[in-house]
């Protein structure tokens, strides 16, 4: 099978994985029913009497009919864009309309920590790996062991109160420790409304398309402190990963003979053994996938950032079922594929993998 | 030749090992804790194991003192009697979950090797979709569905984990039944159940119960994970670490402390238990013997 029918097949795939994840999302959120349903969206403050929205509402989302028949309309709503209506205490409209404010958030920390991980991960691994039980090995053991164990939000937790404890270092506060930027430089702005900027969301980008230097500096430094964390608690396996295979490779005969034949050290560790070695990182990526996004919805929660974990929480505790459909379903997708990117680069990277 | 004990060996490689050696007595002492908090936790200074108590003529938190050793938190709680109380809650919730986790995915593995074919084929997908669920939100919309108390969190984390269970039991399953002993059962007239529960079944625990033992550490990180993000308000004031975490964030800048022991305690646990671990792995790997 040649790699570009594996991806079609892989990508075929992906359909009943999705199915299954909406299925069970549905299921679960709308298992406690209609009652339940309709306490959501009657509003009884309304001039129309509770009876008739009621009514309404039952015919809008057809909660007489079988809850498989319900999840079939919702599907192709769902598919047609409409994902419903959200109320949580820090936003109220469309789950769309959520998504598109919140998710810029979200990707911004995640590719950064992920970014960072891998400039990190990769050479310090292939380091200690070279200079087995020197130092720098033990060292980078303790400290991977240490951040394997560590819970992330109270990791967060510890550097706001190095960072803005006056007990700790009054010089140390550098760092903003909670939100995405100081609320009273975004105030009046045509471009930035009720905590949406334009055109991208990204306050990153659209800072600069402005050019607004002051804000992207201070939006910048408020990424800071949630960066490291999730980084930090992601790093610790990848290095743990690429150390234990440089190890391995660098014990493989096709190594021996590079040393045999002369080549210098250098040559050895970059051209012929890392390459190998970073096969089985590419599998641990997809693993790690899903510790970044678990830690996302803590590190948004501690750190008051308004991200696709933080709306998710705060529809957990407001009871809101829009925001636990959309949040969920955006981290299963998310899930999914870049997982099936894993996969493909996988096969890719190695082509001794049989599809 | 001396008859080959597998569990003595186990024992002297993972004590020979001196991080493994002590990952494991401080595994021991936490659960040593949880007993006599369960027992007679009076003997070490805790007067209710199963509820704080608070003091709400002075309930701002207090610097650690003699008199509280940890100081106090938020509203007037000794911190060091919560703490230790909730070292038995944590290890008691942690320990169902992964006990519940597994039985399901025994169940599940175990079952989808032995039909094999289409069986489990469906029984494998339908788990691979529970995995392809993040587990963090997932257990979040668990939570929404049963209410946001510990019992039903517990219960969102059983159908978070079984599936991963359900994957290693298969596998381990999957070659055991290739024995000649299994043959030899089926040769001799036992049904499909017997084979299951008695020649599978115990062999495939060993190994299961080694993963638990390693998957520990986690599951009491995310159990205070999860109760540190508002899944514990069903209960006030039972004691549990995260919950602690989460009650003390108010205050962490002006009062670290109550933020810092209830992290320490779970982070030192969660330590032990990779330590011990990496030791059980390396003990049960038989290319590492000698």
């Amino acid at each position: 099978m040649t790699l570009r029918v594996y991806i079609i097949r892989r990508l075929i795939l992906v359909f009943p994985t999705l199915i299954g994840l909406t299925l069970i999302v549905f299921i679960l959120t709308h298992v406690g029913g209609y009652q339940r349903f309709l306490g959501e969206y009657v509003n009884i403050h309304s001039a129309i009497p509770v009876a008739v929205q009621e009514q309404r509402l039952t015919q809008q989302f057809h909660l007489n009919d079988p809850i498989f028949v319900q999840y079939f309309y919702w599907l192709s709503a769902f598919l047609q864009g409409n994902w419903g209506y959200t109320q949580t205490p820090i936003y109220s409209g469309t789950v769309l309309g959520a998504i598109g404010l919140f998710l810029p958030n979200t990707i911004i920390l995640a590719a950064f920590s992920s970014i960072l991980t891998i400039i990190i991960g990769i050479p310090v691994g292939v380091w200690s790996a070279v200079k087995k039980d020197s130092l720098v090995d033990h060292s980078t053991r303790i400290f991977s062991f240490i951040g394997y164990s560590m819970p992330v939000y109270w990791l967060g937790l510890i550097l706001i109160i190095a960072f803005a404890s006056p007990a700790v270092c009054p010089c140390l506060n550098i760092f903003p420790i909670s939100g995405s930027v100081n609320i009273a430089l975004t105030n009046n702005l045509s471009w930035f409304t009720s905590g949406i900027s334009y055109p991208t969301h990204i306050l990153l980008i659209d800072s600069l398309i402005h050019g607004r230097l002051d804000i992207f500096v201070d939006a910048a430094l408020h990424q800071v402190l949630p960066v490291v964390t999730l980084t930090f608690s992601i790093l610790a396996s990848i290095i743990r990963v690429m150390r234990s295979s440089m190890e391995d490779t660098l014990n493989q005969d096709y190594i021996r003979t590079a040393r045999a034949k002369g080549l210098r050290q250098g040559a050895i560790i970059n051209e012929h053994a890392r390459r190998n070695a970073l096969i089985p990182v590419i599998t641990l990526t997809g693993y790690t996938i899903a510790g970044l996004l678990g830690g996302v919805v803590l590190i948004e929660a501690v750190f008051n950032l308004p991200g696709i974990g933080y709306w998710t929480t705060e529809a957990l505790i407001s009871g809101d079922i829009g925001g636990i459909m959309g949040g969920t379903v955006i981290f299963g997708l998310a899930f999914i594929f870049s997982n099936l990117i894993v996969d493909i680069l996988y096969g890719f990277f190695d082509p001794r993998i049989r599809y | 030749m001396a008859r080959f004990d597998q569990t003595k060996l186990t024992l002297r490689i993972l004590f020979e090992n001196v991080t493994s050696a002590a990952g494991l007595l401080i595994v021991l002492g936490y659960v040593l804790i949880a007993i006599i908090d369960a027992v007679y936790p009076q003997l070490i200074g805790v007067v209710n194991a199963y509820a704080e108590v608070p003091d709400y003529t002075n309930p701002v938190p207090q610097p650690p003192s003699l008199q509280h050793l940890f100081g106090t938190t938020y509203p007037g709680i000794d911190l060091y009697q919560a703490v230790v109380a909730a070292i038995r809650v944590d290890l008691w919730y942690s320990f169902v979950i992964v006990l519940a986790g597994a039985l399901v995915g025994i169940l599940v593995g175990v079952v989808a090797a032995y039909y094999s074919g289409f069986f489990d084929e469906i029984l494998m997908r339908i788990t691979d979709i529970f995995l392809s669920i993040p587990y963090l939100p997932f257990a979040i919309a668990v939570g929404f569905v049963l209410g946001r108390g510990l019992d039903e969190l517990s219960l969102a984390l059983v159908i978070v984990w079984w599936p991963l269970y359900a994957r290693y039991a298969r596998g381990q399953a999957l070659s055991i039944k290739e024995n000649a002993y299994v043959e030899a059962a089926r040769a001799s007239g036992v049904g499909s159940w017997g084979i299951i529960t008695k020649h599978i079944v115990p062999n495939v625990l060993t190994p299961v119960f080694v993963q638990i033992s390693l998957d520990l550490g986690t599951v009491v990180q995310t159990f205070a994970a999860l109760t540190f993000i508002g899944f514990a308000s069903a209960n006030p004031l039972l004691p549990e670490l995260g919950k602690l975490i989460s009650d003390g964030f108010p205050y962490a800048i002006s009062a670290p402390w109550v933020v810092i022991f209830p992290g320490v305690t779970i982070l030192i646990f969660a330590v032990a238990m990779n330590l011990l671990g990496d030791g059980l792995r390396d003990a049960l790997d038989p290319r590492n013997r000698t």
